[in-house]
């Protein structure tokens, strides 16, 4: 469904992203692991034009992502994304916030779109908070109603970029939760993520980037318990030690 | 000080205090518009549009606001458009202030978090509607104390529209003034006056400006 060929990128005279190569298949999930530094937000940044690359390709469903072109909004509407710091509206409501993309971007009526939000903020366990404003929430409650905004506009695919980074310890298992629900119903998601015990549980895939390249690629299992790449075993190391 | 006089020159400084506002208000309105098209114009990845607007923003606030306003009066109507000192008063304020607007309203925009155009973007929307919907919406509460000072502003400077013959509350002290000799009585009411109509807009944004921090603390998490 997503395919990466070969992308390159550089920031000024950094070489952030040296040939990166993936296929993501329609209901997989695949994790990005790797120092910081080392790409894998960009990576997921590109797929869904949020950055440009600067040689390579990349597709979904064979249509190309090329945020020059103007049919990257439309694109976009077809991969969600969750954000490291949830970024939602903090002039709107709970409910506005996941009504947004439906009602203004895909020009859904208020009453269908309200429908769906109130069953999305049920399904992730928030119908209750759906007056209240994003600052009235812990972060985890906030990283939640943005998994709903980003399902409300329908996608086939969401990338997650470090969701749950940003939040106290004791948050992250409400939204690692929602996001396993999600990988089992199908959802093809794309995740950066330092939770190594949720990728080796929900990940098809690991890929493991180093230095704007994915060094090591492989199951969950493979990767994450017998990592053939020097630079995976003293990454793993480092991560499971701390 | 007399009672009498202050009873006798009230009604026509209070008929002066009317136009002071009229004329606050519709330099308000018209600098708000103004400011916010070339605050938009500025951030237009057009170079020509962004220029033009730069220079209008550099030229007017390069000017004192006194000669915007006799430029308006005397040098538009040789032009063929005739205006009355009222309307002239309220066109230069406006287009004098419209710069000063701009930049509150750029700064404004300039400080929504990136995140939220990233996060508009991920859901589909083109800049037009993110602009709309997303980031005016959070400039504006930003941009509100800056606003407020703009309008305090204006409202004391709608005195300069005694020059051009407006009869604002300025222009009617000092009629009376001339005529009754009571400086201290008359310039002490109008400076009064003038504080009875600022000092309620200074609260009145304060209070604003309390209630929006209120509504997006922690918006930027």
């Amino acid at each position: 469904m997503i395919a990466i060929d070969r992308i390159h990128k550089a920031f000024g005279a950094t070489q952030v992203l040296k040939g990166v190569s993936l296929e993501v298949a329609a209901g997989e999930v695949v994790c990005l692991i790797g120092p910081s530094g080392s790409g894998k937000s960009t990576v997921l940044r590109c797929i869904n034009g949020l950055e440009s690359y600067d040689s390579g390709t990349i597709t979904i469903h064979g249509q190309t992502v090329d945020v020059r072109r103007s049919d990257i909004h439309a694109l976009r509407t077809r991969v969600g994304m969750v954000f490291q710091r949830f970024n939602l509206f903090p002039h709107r409501t709970v409910l506005e916030n996941v009504m947004e993309g439906p009602v203004f971007v895909k020009g859904e009526s208020r009453a269908e779109a309200r429908q769906h939000a109130q069953a999305l903020l049920e399904k992730v366990g928030l119908a209750e908070k759906q007056a209240a404003y994003p600052t009235q929430l812990s972060g985890g409650q906030q990283q939640r109603v943005a998994i709903a905004r980003a399902l409300a506009m329908r996608p086939e695919a969401i990338l997650f970029d470090e969701p749950t980074s940003a939040l106290d310890p004791e948050l992250v298992g409400d939204v690692l939760t929602v996001m396993r629900d999600l990988a089992a119903e199908g959802m093809t998601m794309v995740v950066v993520t330092h939770e190594m015990s949720f990728a080796k549980e929900v990940a098809d895939r690991v890929c493991f980037l180093y230095g704007g390249q994915i060094v090591e690629e492989g199951t969950a299992s493979r990767v994450l318990s017998a990592p053939q790449n020097a630079r995976t075993q003293d990454f793993l190391r480092r991560v499971l030690d701390h | 000080m007399a009672y009498a006089d202050i009873a006798a020159f009230f009604p026509i400084l209070l008929k002066g205090a009317v136009v002071t506002v009229q004329i606050t208000l519709g330099a308000l309105l018209l600098s708000t518009v103004l400011g916010l098209l070339l605050a938009l114009m500025k951030r237009s990845p057009l170079t020509p549009v962004s220029a033009l607007a730069g220079t209008f923003i550099n030229v007017i606030r390069g000017l004192p606001i006194i000669v915007q306003l006799f430029y308006i009066y005397f040098v538009i109507p040789e032009l063929g458009i005739d205006l009355s000192a009222f309307q002239a008063s309220i066109i230069g304020l406006g287009i004098a202030y419209s710069a000063y607007q701009a930049e509150n309203f750029r700064a404004g925009i300039e400080a929504v978090d990136s995140g939220q155009i990233e996060a508009a973007k991920s859901i589909g929307m083109k800049s037009a509607l993110i602009m709309r919907r997303v980031v005016l919406p959070q400039a504006i509460r930003i941009a509100l104390p800056p606003y407020g000072n703009t309008a305090v502003m204006i409202l004391k400077d709608s005195s300069l529209a005694s020059t051009i013959t407006v009869a604002e509350m300025t222009r009617a002290g000092q009629l009376i003034a001339a005529s009754t000799f009571q400086n201290t009585t008359v310039y002490t009411m109008v400076a009064l006056m003038y504080l009875a109509l600022s000092l309620p807009l200074i609260f009145g944004v304060n209070r604003l400006e309390r209630f929006f921090a209120r509504s997006r603390q922690g918006a930027d998490q």
